[in-house]
């Protein structure tokens, strides 16, 4: 077993080299700074959308799990809050959209 | 000519005559004169239709001893927005349920449409969830002043007197942003499942887009109900009367 996932570290490590059969960067018109920075900040706001949406849920199980006679209100507050952390990072995404060619 | 989906192209052949004819009068050169009607104005005069209908089905159905079907779900969802509305804005609430039901009936209907082969969501451009945020916002200034008459105008100035020249600008930017967030939400949830969706579809054809069409049901659902519940969260803003 411990033969078998050594093989499979080893395989795993070997697809570190495929940058190598990527193309050599053409600058011809110039590096597409515009598209890097839209993938950056996707992700960045993705991840902190998740980090922020992580500890609501988290404050609500628990809000929960010591009043449950008071389900509907942590249950509103829960989505009301979730959706307006998840609409933070949809504006990012829809700046993507109109900005990058 | 544009790409258009089988229902604007009936809708255009019988009306772009007028439609451009209507455009034109008030100075507006449409892009494509033969096809003046978009995709996203043909599917919500659909969702209009379709929901003109029901309604009348199910108002012609009503009755006290032998509720059919329709009624039952018609009266949970008016039950729904009603207890919410209630919880959130207190007494008095019935007298905006008629309005929060209608948004959230179209909204429900303009993002599950797009589900049906032949048909896409109005919802996913983003003029559609405009209208609807532009028509949340007026009504719940329409009510505030209704309810307050020009009083209303204090809800503005903060709890201080002596802050109103700071919190003014703040508060009327705030009350704009309402309106785009309310916008952004909407069209970017709608737009990023259809895209989620062709993503998925030209990378693994047969399967997993049928998960992301059952996600995209949920998250419809989810974001009507999200809409409705921030306009009437405004509106408790609008119309609550400080004990």
């Amino acid at each position: 077993m411990r033969r078998l996932s050594n093989l499979f570290l080893m395989l795993s490590m070997l697809s570190f080299a495929v940058p190598a059969l990527a193309q050599t960067g053409e600058a011809s018109m110039g590096v597409n700074w515009v598209a890097i920075a839209a993938g950056f900040s996707m992700a960045f706001a993705s991840g902190i959308c998740a980090l922020a949406q992580g500890k609501a849920t988290a404050a609500a199980a628990e809000g929960l799990a010591r009043n449950p006679a008071a389900r509907p209100g942590i249950q509103l507050a829960l989505i009301l809050g979730l959706a307006l952390i998840e609409s933070l990072a949809l504006y990012t995404l829809v700046i993507i959209f109109a900005k990058v060619k | 000519m544009p790409e258009q989906l089988w229902f604007t192209h009936i809708l255009n052949n019988l009306f772009a005559c007028q439609v451009t004819g209507l455009l034109r009068a008030v100075h507006f050169e449409p892009k494509y004169p033969q096809a003046p009607i978009a995709n996203s104005a043909a599917m919500e005069f659909l969702v209009f239709l379709i929901l003109i209908v029901l309604f009348a089905a199910v108002r012609s159905r009503l009755s006290v001893d032998k509720p059919g079907a329709l009624q039952h779900i018609f009266e949970g969802a008016h039950g729904f927005v009603n207890g919410q509305s209630e919880e959130i804005i207190g007494h008095h609430s019935e007298g905006y349920t008629p309005f929060l039901m209608a948004l959230g009936c179209f909204i429900l209907l303009c993002n599950l449409i797009g589900l049906v082969p032949g048909f896409e969501s109005p919802t996913a451009v983003p003029v559609v969830p405009l209208g609807c945020a532009i028509c949340a916002f007026f009504y719940y200034q329409a009510q505030g002043f209704k309810h307050s008459g020009i009083a209303y105008l204090k809800h503005f100035a903060g709890p201080m007197p002596l802050l109103a020249p700071l919190m003014v600008p703040i508060e009327l930017i705030s009350h704009l942003a309402r309106m785009l967030s309310l916008t952004i939400r909407l069209y970017a949830n709608m737009f990023a499942g259809d895209m989620v969706t062709l993503v998925f579809f030209s990378l693994v054809p047969i399967g997993v887009p049928i998960v992301f069409l059952g996600l995209h049901i949920g998250v419809s659902l989810l974001q009507t109900y999200i809409f409705v519940l921030l306009t009437t969260v405004y509106l408790a803003g609008a119309v609550a009367e400080e004990h």
